[in-house]
């Protein structure tokens, strides 16, 4: 290791003395690590919320409902106010030279800009 | 915004005794630990880890929190971003959880055999029971801790504190922004109600990736600029809340001098090309001396070899002129010997030579070449047999005659392409006469209507060879959009390939794949081929010829034409016929500044379909248990803003004119921002961590193997002491 690197410390050391079990024991080199853990959708399928009562806060049922408010439209380039949408493209435009944009826009931008709105199609 | 990880090795540990607690703040942004009863966390980092390659040794080493960027160039980073144990605000990565805890401790200063202290440790709202569990396991089992009183909500910490500070009341609302999530959370005296509590998944992350990802498609040239620390950096400096977002855009949308107050304009360092200069008078004159001299050199140099080649060809002519004679003076018997000492088989030989030699010099010598008239005059006994019927001629003639007529219709069919194209020229000639008339009649008619034409031509051109290179044309910029295959729409020409390669493929259910039996079958690769678009192709040329003739045209007579460049790929490349200005290298943050901290209010934005802040507490307000008028009011009255994503300009005033809008007219709506809204959740961790009461709200080692998983699901602990 170069000097100023272990000057700095910013790397871990492997053995720290107030451990009791060592990263290097628990997790051995070679293993597939990390695999198992399962991600927040597994663990909350995991905790059968729905055999508590309902009344109980748990982590799913404080999750805010939609809005009430209606969806405000705004221009997916410029951020102006909306009113006129590209059947062809699938994107809110403000005016005609943001509309000119729009058609000469590469596809994959197109999708980019979509997927902001988290309205692009993914293909799996 | 400066860097504000505190890392430095802390050496007073052993101060401490054992019963001084640990607090921990486990953010999703950042990772506080210090000491109980203290003002400031000790150690402060991001709550990520890296585990890259040492470049020269090879060997992966875990570096935690954010550094130096200069110090990470001995390392390879490139296979291992940055990551976070975190998804959403609940902890799942247990192993990276433990490298940060690891990191954490250390630069605490523990040394001894094990944590010897009690832990406090922060977790988010409604905890699912298996984070807790294993949250426990870690400290207890890799730690040694004696006792946890963990799992205590940061926004109740923020709002005890803050409470304390005399800033709001018992009774409130603790609207908490994060770093991935947004709370609402009531208290009633004191305590917080977690069955009115409110979450919505919007966070600090969304805010700053809106703003990166609008950015990098407005200026895909300086996306390698636009690192994620660089953004949030952005965001913390120069994003704000307006008080309302229509009202707001529409002063953008006019132009008005106003906006252009509040654009913020972003300038890249940049280096001007350096102008050439100009040649000078002299220097211009030299060179145009020297082309000269070379062009003489290479006229002369031609010159002397077509001299020295029309003196060998004469040479050669007057030796044979004179075998010729000789021959003549020859007797009969004596011919086959003369001609064999000379070398040529025969007298008709030596003359055919003579006859190419004299053509040769006459082309040298630049006169015209008259095979056509030796043609025509041959051409009569040559065609002798092709007129003579069949059953006339003998086999050998029959032979003679097929060569004949062969002869002849290519020599005519030569004739004819030369005849079709002296029309074709006189044809050209007489349109461009006709051009020339119309020009000196009425130039500015013309200009126009040529200019006209080559706007069309070139418009059809170009959209020609978009639909070709549709999707096929991603520049290796965007490597962001993940995948080559998703994403792009087909062109009809790759649809169209695509279903058929489908239909052939498409099992019948039969099991057995019979395509390719049948000899038809293949034709479909034909049909498909990419080479077989003959008649786009055909006219495409066409267009582009005569592009290329009406622009010639134009740059001719027009001083003020500038062709079109050739630029097939994304119309965001500006055209390189200009160098490269200063503007170029400006990045212009105008309605961005505040579309992107509307997601906070309107997640729509980003397609995250819940309700934003302002609605938020009206939401949690109604799921109150116990419904009366004097709570609500008393709740609305001491509304406090904390969490690192709450500290944009004008967002107190947007929150209270949401809930004005939502509350019966004329409650009382005070809303007030914490003292320091992202270290006040570790501050309200330590005073109740320092407060006397505290042992008894903590669970050891043994309470927990004891009474398990489900006691751990029950266990909250009262935050007022």
């Amino acid at each position: 290791m170069e000097a100023e690197v272990v000057e700095a410390e910013i790397v871990l050391p492997t053995h720290l003395n107030f451990k009791r079990v060592q990263m290097y024991e628990k997790y051995p080199k070679g293993q597939a690590r990390g695999r198992h853990w399962k991600h927040l959708k597994q663990i909350i399928q995991a905790e059968n919320y729905q055999n508590y009562p309902p009344d109980e806060p748990n982590y799913v049922n404080i999750e805010s409902p939609p809005p009430m408010h209606p969806c405000k439209r705004i221009c997916d380039i410029t951020g102006f106010e909306a009113p006129y949408f590209d059947p062809r493209t699938k994107l809110r435009y403000a005016n005609a030279e943001v509309f000119k944009v729009i058609r000469s826009l590469p596809n994959d931008y197109v999708q980019r800009y979509l997927a902001l709105r988290n309205a692009a199609v993914v293909l799996k | 915004m400066p860097f504000i990880s505190k890392i430095e090795r802390q050496t007073d540990y052993s101060q401490f005794d054992s019963t001084v607690p640990i607090v921990i703040d486990n953010g999703g942004s950042y990772f506080r630990i210090g000491w109980a009863g203290e003002d400031e966390p000790r150690v402060i980092f991001r709550n990520i880890v890296q585990r890259p390659r040492h470049k020269t040794t090879g060997e992966t080493v875990t570096v935690v929190g954010d550094h130096n960027p200069a110090l990470l160039r001995y390392f390879d980073c490139t296979r291992s971003g940055p990551r976070s144990a975190f998804d959403g605000n609940v902890v799942y990565q247990f192993e990276i959880m433990e490298y940060i805890l690891d990191f954490g401790f250390d630069r605490l200063g523990a040394d001894q055999s094990q944590i010897d202290h009690p832990v406090l440790i922060t977790e988010c709202a409604c905890n699912p029971i298996q984070s807790r569990c294993r949250m426990a396991e870690l400290l207890f089992e890799s730690y040694g801790v004696p006792s946890i009183a963990a799992f205590g909500v940061d926004a109740a910490f923020s709002y005890k504190y803050n409470q304390q500070l005399g800033i709001c009341n018992s009774d409130g609302l603790a609207i908490c922004s994060g770093f991935m999530t947004s709370h609402a959370i009531p208290f009633i005296n004191g305590e917080p109600a977690y069955e009115a509590c409110c979450r919505t998944n919007v966070g600090g992350y969304h805010v700053t990736d809106y703003l990166k990802q609008l950015l990098s498609l407005k200026y895909p040239h300086h996306i390698s600029k636009l690192t994620w620390e660089k953004v949030e950096d952005l965001k913390m400096e120069h994003c704000y809340i307006a008080p309302d977002y229509t009202s707001e855009v529409r002063i953008f949308q006019k132009g008005a001098k106003e906006a252009e107050e509040k654009t913020r304009c972003w300038q890249l360092p940049w280096t001007p090309a350096p102008a050439e200069e100009q040649p000078s008078e002299e220097e211009l004159a030299r060179k145009a001396a020297l082309k000269e001299r070379q062009g003489q050199r290479l006229r002369e140099m031609a010159e002397a070899k077509r001299s020295s080649r029309i003196n060998e060809l004469e040479n050669d002519i007057r030796g044979l002129e004179f075998l010729l004679k000789q021959l003549k003076q020859v007797e009969e018997n004596n011919v086959p010997a003369f001609l064999r000492e000379t070398g040529y088989a025969s007298k008709q030989e030596i003359e055919s030579n003579l006859a190419k030699a004299i053509q040769s010099l006459r082309k040298a010598k630049g006169e015209q070449v008259e095979t056509e008239e030796k043609m025509d005059a041959s051409m009569a006994d040559k065609y002798n047999l092709v007129n003579v019927p069949d059953d006339v001629l003998t086999p050998e003639q029959l032979k003679e005659k097929r060569k004949q007529l062969f002869l002849k219709s290519t020599t005519e069919a030569r004739q004819r392409a030369k005849q079709k194209r002296i029309e074709e020229e006189l044809e050209r000639e007489k349109q461009m006469k006709m051009e020339e008339e119309k020009r000196l009649e009425n130039p500015e008619r013309y200009l126009e209507d040529l200019r006209a034409k080559y706007r069309e031509l070139s418009e059809k051109v170009e959209q020609r060879k978009r639909l070709k290179t549709n999707g096929n044309n991603t520049n290796g910029n965007q490597n962001g959009s993940g995948g080559v295959g998703r994403g792009e729409r087909l062109n009809a020409a790759q649809r169209e390939r695509m279903r058929l390669l489908t239909t052939a493929a498409f099992d019948r259910g039969k099991g057995e794949d019979t395509f390719g039996i049948k000899d038809e079958d293949w034709q479909l690769y034909k049909l498909m081929s990419r080479d077989n678009d003959d008649e786009e192709d055909e006219k495409s040329n066409e267009d582009e010829a005569d592009l290329a003739r009406v622009s010639s045209r134009l740059r001719e007579i027009d001083p003020t034409f500038f062709p079109k460049s050739e630029s097939g790929s994304s119309t965001a490349e500006p055209p390189r016929f200009r160098p490269l200005t200063k503007e170029d290298f400006q990045l212009i943050l105008g309605v961005e500044r505040f579309r992107c901290p509307e997601v906070l209010f309107q997640p729509n934005l980003i397609g995250i379909d819940q309700s934003g802040l302002d609605e938020m507490a009206g939401v949690s307000i109604r799921r109150l248990p116990c419904k009366n008028q004097g709570l609500e009011e008393r709740i609305t009255k001491s509304i406090l803003m904390t969490g690192g994503s709450c500290q944009y300009p004008g967002m107190a005033g947007r929150l209270e004119a949401g809930i004005r809008m939502i509350r019966p007219c004329g409650t009382p709506i005070t809303v007030v921002r914490a003292s320091d809204p992202s270290l006040d959740a570790w501050r309200g961790a330590s005073v109740y961590a320092a407060a006397m009461q505290f042992p008894n709200q903590t669970f050891s080692r043994t309470d927990y193997y004891e009474k398990g998983e489900d006691w751990l699901r029950r266990y909250q602990f009262n935050y007022t002491l």
